[in-house]
């Protein structure tokens, strides 16, 4: 018996609406009529006639005539009044499809056919297969044999009725005559090929899964109704409106250049698995397979939105910026991306991880966004949200976009792997291959399975990232590593703030480690001045220590001097274009000062002194003592974020 | 003393009103069957008023039996009555049967409904849209399969006959009445017939009208042609045993009339 649970039925029930079926009964209604209907036939068996059979032929022919339509679709539509179980075939029972010949049909009476109002019940099925049981003497098909097991095993507690009604319809279908019993037992098995189909054929009453509301009844028009409709309209007065000319084209433009990636309108190599049953195709385009195919490769030239959203074509990606050395800007564009879409609980700290290894002056990761943005980023970040850092991630989209992106269409790395871009062979399978695919189907990976595999793969990566940048300011926190990427710019932890002026790829972000073991030693002799150690010195491969100790004696002019301009900056960054060559040596060191970024500051980082301009500190929440921050730089040489920030800019203040 | 008689007439009360119950899930069972054949007929060129009128005194039939059964079925399984284990068992098993073979019925009661809606047979010209399925049969019988059922308390209790719709409605309450009333795990019923015990069950000639129409067919048109040429014979022959009884009734009535 069902779970009627007549108290708390809120379940999903309804079947969506299937309007063919009103239809389909009209039209084969009319093709019973005697004068103007479809011709009939009697079907001669070996010891009786049953009438009533058609042929596919004369179906065909009324279609045609009565609607008017070409020969072709007038099958189609056949085919879908077999498909449907309106009418069944009398000689390969199992292929629902209209036979433009002399093949016979006959209609299927109105207690078979298909209807949305009740549910084809298991149990039911399960008294017919009990019935066939009963009169083949157990000599079942495969797929009804498994069935039957099942449902032996699922309804064990009504087995006996089914059993007892099962004997009992068999006795009385016994009580007619023969023709008549034949003609029944023809219609019950032509209703459960349509309802449950042999494996590999799909069932014409598919639909889907049910629904709350019961799409056949009328919607009451209650003033909540009329209060919907009226939303909706106002909503669609108020959509922007294009010209009809520029969305045309956008649409035969877009149309143009998906036709050849598109599965329905194009082959799909090496075939659609959905059509053959063979699952070659998603094997070979995973997300993370070595060799991606050339389709796929192609998509990634068509738009960086395409590039980025394969997870493939961003691995690509960011290995050229690796290369390239500006990696950090993929980077913070993931970890908008985190935190846009990521958990609440965790957003907080997030748009504070980011803010200190990306925005913050100084910062590990530093990305160059214009000023004004930078403003809004920091304002919006005293009130952090999901979406603080849109305009941030915009900024650094486009110039990934305007900029990178060419590069990388340019590259070895990416000409590389077009190289190396497989393209499969169409597969051809006979009809019988098809038949076995379709017998030999399995599931595919389970999405908890997948979604491991993706973690373990993300923590993997970030165990790298931890190994060779091992930065004292950004606490290992796995979702960092994540959008750390691949180690770009080592680190040391000497160098605990290397601002990384990443405003062009050819501009290295990290700091010249080449320079550290000069400046360890310096850094140290300065330490009495409780000057952040911190090498900016990128701009001066050959200033070499003295630059050093010029950059560290103006970064404490500057600490004191309490303010920095955006101009400043600004006019620096050019410059970071003379470093570029040295940084392609530059190897991580190890940590010689390893000491874990105290979270002291952390809980001072958002009480925010709303008056403070953030332009003249460096940090939104800077302390106005500057006694008290020397004397936290000395205590703490690895410090906090905020603290160590170098900027490599200082070389070139005037005082050099 | 007194009181050990009263329990012993009291279990055999009990054990009495049991194998009613049983019986009468069986009537039931043909009942519904039958009703089921003559439903498959409606709509097509078969249909007439006949049958539909057979239709409506086996509803009709159906719905008594339902009605006593549940009541005893309750009554027997509501907390006044100490129950063993095993009857317990019994009884729970027994109310699964009929609580599906009521539902089993209610929903050929939907569609008997909604089909009797869509092709209503008021006027002549509605013949012309019946469906053209092959089917002939009166179905006689069908009927007279169902005319031989009896139950206990169908002769006792006469209650008037529901409309079709009522009845839905009726049978749809009960059920869940039922339901909410006693409160039975249906779970906990375990099927007494093993997976595929049945296929041994009925002990009949071959039949396979579909696939083999070559073979047999002779022996078992003989017999169904038989069958109606005797009504007698074949109410008589409406026995549970098994068509093996039947077969030999028929040899013995054919070789009578020859």
């Amino acid at each position: 018996m069902t779970v009627r649970n007549t108290l708390r039925d809120h379940g999903q029930r309804f079947r969506p609406r299937m309007a063919s079926l009103n239809k389909a009964e009209k039209v084969i209604l009319e093709m019973q009529d005697p004068k103007t209907g479809v011709k009939s036939q009697p079907q001669r068996l070996v010891i009786t006639t049953i009438p009533h059979a058609i042929t596919g032929e004369d179906i065909i022919a009324w279609l045609v005539e009565r609607f008017q339509i070409d020969r072709q679709e007038a099958g189609n539509l056949g085919s879908m009044l077999v498909a449907l179980g309106y009418v069944y075939p009398l000689q390969e029972h199992k292929r629902l499809v209209i036979k433009p010949d002399q093949s016979l049909y006959r209609f299927q009476t109105p207690y078979f056919w298909p209807t949305q109002q009740w549910p084809v019940e298991d149990t039911d099925y399960a008294i017919y297969l009990a019935k066939r049981n009963i009169r083949k003497k157990g000599i079942l098909e495969l797929h009804e044999q498994e069935q039957y097991n099942r449902l032996h095993k699922w309804m064990n507690h009504k087995w006996d009725f089914i059993v007892m009604q099962a004997k009992e319809q068999y006795r009385a279908a016994k009580e007619r005559k023969k023709p008549d019993r034949v003609v029944f037992e023809c219609q019950e098995r032509a209703y459960w090929v349509v309802h449950r189909p042999p494996p590999g054929a799909v069932s014409g009453m598919d639909y889907g899964l049910d629904r709350r509301m019961d799409p056949n009844a009328d919607e009451p028009k209650t003033p909540d109704f009329y209060g919907r409709i009226t939303i909706f309209t106002q909503q669609s007065i108020m959509r922007p409106r294009v010209k009809s000319s520029v969305s045309i084209g956008a649409m035969v433009k877009h149309c143009s250049t998906y036709a050849r990636h598109d599965p329905f309108l194009s082959k799909c190599l090496p075939s659609n698995p959905w059509l053959t049953d063979d699952a070659a195709y998603w094997t070979l385009n995973t997300p993370s397979v070595e060799t991606p195919t050339r389709m796929r490769v192609e998509r990634w030239t068509l738009s960086f939105g395409e590039l980025l959203s394969d997870p493939g074509g961003r691995n690509d990606f960011r290995l050229f910026l690796k290369k390239e050395f500006s990696g950090e800007n993929l980077a913070f564009w993931e970890s908008c991306e985190d935190l846009k879409w990521g958990a609440a609980a965790t957003m907080r700290e997030k748009a504070e991880q980011i803010y200190k290894t990306f925005l913050a002056r100084g910062a590990p990761r530093w990305i160059n966004i214009d000023g004004s943005t930078m403003e809004v980023t920091v304002k919006g970040l005293k009130h952090p949200h999901r979406y603080v850092l849109d305009a941030a991630q915009t900024h650094i989209y486009m110039l990934m976009k305007k900029d990178s992106y060419g590069r990388y269409m340019k590259s070895p790395v990416f000409k590389d792997t077009l190289k190396k871009a497989t393209c499969p062979e169409e597969h051809r399978f006979s009809l019988a291959q098809l038949e076995h695919n379709a017998k030999n189907r399995r599931p595919s990976l389970s999405p908890i399975a997948l979604r491991r595999l993706e973690q373990e793969q993300k923590a993997k990566m970030a165990a790298n990232v931890d190994i060779t940048q091992l930065c004292r300011f950004t606490t290992p926190v796995p979702h960092l590593a994540v959008y750390s990427g691949i180690p770009d710019f080592p680190f040391a932890d000497t160098s605990p703030s290397h601002p990384s002026l990443a405003h062009t790829p050819a501009c290295p972000s990290p700091i010249s480690v080449a320079l550290e073991s000069s400046s360890a030693s310096e850094r140290r002799a300065e330490a009495g001045l409780g000057e952040g150690e911190g090498n900016p010195a990128v701009q001066a491969p050959a200033g070499g220590n003295a630059s050093k100790s010029r950059v560290a004696m103006s970064l404490r002019r500057l600490l004191k001097r309490g303010c920095t301009s955006s101009s400043m900056f600004a006019s620096l960054s050019p410059k970071c274009h003379s470093a570029a060559g040295t940084s392609s040596r530059i190897r991580p060191l190890s940590p010689a000062q390893p000491g874990p970024a105290p979270p002291r500051r952390i809980t001072n980082f958002f009480q925010i002194k709303v008056d403070i301009p953030p332009e003249c500190r460096i940090y939104p929440i800077e302390s106005e003592d500057e006694e008290q921050e020397e004397e936290h730089r000395a205590s703490f040489r690895g410090g906090v974020g905020a603290k160590e920030i170098i900027c490599p800019w200082e070389s070139l203040n005037p005082q050099g | 003393m007194k009181r050990w008689r009263c329990s012993v007439d009291e279990l055999a009360a009990r054990r009495r009103q049991q194998g009613e119950c049983e019986r009468a899930q069986e009537a039931l069972s043909r009942v519904t069957s039958c009703f089921q054949q003559l439903l498959t007929s409606l709509g097509s060129s078969a249909d007439c008023s006949f049958l539909r009128d057979d239709m409506d005194e086996m509803r009709v039939l159906a719905h008594r039996i339902c009605h006593g059964l549940s009541q005893r079925l309750v009554h027997l399984l509501s907390d006044c009555y100490p129950l063993g284990v095993e009857d317990r068992q019994v009884l729970e098993r027994l109310w699964v049967l009929f609580l599906s073979a009521l539902e089993n019925f209610l929903s050929d009661l939907h569609k008997a409904r909604h089909l009797i809606e869509r092709f209503p047979l008021n006027q002549h010209y509605q013949r012309r849209s019946l469906v053209n399925t092959g089917c002939i049969d009166g179905l006689v019988g069908v009927a007279a399969r169902v005319a031989s059922v009896q139950a206990p308390w169908l002769t006792l209790e006469e209650k008037p006959s529901p409309g079709l719709v009522n009845q839905i409605t009726g049978l749809d309450v009960m059920l869940t009445e039922m339901q909410l009333r006693v409160p039975v795990a249906f779970w906990s019923v375990e099927a007494t017939q093993a997976a595929w015990a049945e296929v041994h069950g009925e002990v009949d000639e071959p039949d396979d009208s579909l696939e083999d129409l070559m073979e047999a067919e002779v022996v078992s048109n003989n017999k169904e042609a038989a069958c109606f040429q005797l009504p007698c014979c074949g109410l008589g022959c409406q026995v549970e045993e098994g068509p093996r009884k039947t077969k030999k009734m028929l040899k013995k009535h054919r070789s009578k009339d020859k």
